[in-house]
């Protein structure tokens, strides 16, 4: 009965083309600021806060991955935000890029990448990080 | 002219010629530069089985799973400030050879597509197809000057900018702070 089972699930899995890797993820709460990973990860100029809020608006719209840099400094790849399946160029996701944010979701760890489903934004405090003054404008000023 | 001095002379427009399909050094954190097969899957549908069957149509994050199982997450692409799914997903679930760039840094290892092809003889393409993706999405020219600083262009960076202004703090903000400079 089991080897049917397991065969059951094998053709499903087959057939919907899913991973023998997809589980279920860890569920969590994340706080932390919305950020553009390539300029964070990368460091190739300042990536946080007001100084950065253009250039994470621009790469988000050209479908970098959108990160949640939490405040332990661990880095969350953002695949899903509530019903909506898009991370390439979310335009709700633009909306929300450099604020603190608090969320809750499902983490997903693999190859030393943090992956995280999120099911809500619990809270937006807006962009708490005002830092244009020491910063500048990255990259180019306005 | 002498044959050998023929074929030499040939040879080297040749070499001149061809587009030098291997990844350029950019200076990043702990760079690998990198060539590797693998698979080229949606990453939402690799950790979670939500598997649509077209990737996603190009709106979700695509990954490239290696043969030894490794999950590699090509973050960025070959234009000014745009991703890497725009360049994989006329591959989805389909074999590729990647090259370009690894750079470890803040704890996470990520990638920088630069070229691609179907594996294992398919056609090198450099990994710039967002530009004429977008511009044909939003009726410029692929290359004219909208479409070359295409993030000055993008209507959602528009929208959002033009209400939240540069600095995300609203218009009044930009304004008092570019009286200052």
């Amino acid at each position: 009965m089991r080897k049917i089972a397991v065969l059951f699930a094998a053709v499903l899995m087959a057939g919907f083309g899913a991973s023998a890797f997809a589980a279920a993820g860890e569920r969590v709460k994340v706080t932390g600021e919305v950020i553009d990973s390539w300029c964070y990860i990368t460091e190739i100029m300042f990536p946080e806060g007001s100084a950065h809020h253009q250039c994470a608006v621009w790469c988000a719209a050209g479908g970098i991955p959108v990160g949640i840099l939490g405040d332990d400094g661990t880095v969350y790849m953002v695949l899903k935000t509530g019903d909506d399946a898009t991370s390439v160029a979310n335009p709700a996701v633009l909306e929300i890029q450099s604020h603190r944010v608090k969320v809750d979701g499902a983490l997903y760890k693999r190859d030393g990448i943090n992956y995280l489903v999120v099911d809500r934004v619990l809270a937006d405090e807006g962009i708490v990080k005002v830092n244009h003054e020491e910063w500048g404008v990255q990259p180019f000023g306005k | 002219m002498n044959k050998p001095l023929t074929a030499a002379l040939l040879f080297a427009g040749l070499l001149a010629a061809a587009p030098a399909w291997a990844a350029e050094e950019w200076g990043l954190p702990e760079e690998e530069v990198a060539r590797f097969e693998a698979k080229v899957v949606d990453v939402l549908c690799e950790l979670t089985g939500d598997c649509p069957a077209d990737c996603g149509a190009g709106k979700r994050q695509l990954g490239l799973v290696t043969d030894a199982g490794t999950l590699v997450l090509p973050v960025k692409n070959f234009t000014a400030f745009s991703g890497a799914a725009a360049e994989l997903i006329d591959f989805c679930g389909k074999r590729v050879v990647a090259d370009g760039l690894f750079t470890t840094n803040r704890g996470v290892r990520i990638f920088a597509l630069q070229f691609v092809k179907e594996a294992p003889d398919g056609k090198w393409r450099r990994a710039n197809r967002f530009l004429p993706k977008w511009a044909e999405a939003n009726g410029f020219q692929p290359g004219g000057p909208e479409a070359k600083q295409w993030f000055r262009h993008d209507p959602s960076v528009k929208a959002v900018i033009g209400r939240d202004g540069v600095l995300g703090l609203g218009t009044e903000a930009d304004k008092d702070y570019l009286e200052k400079q």
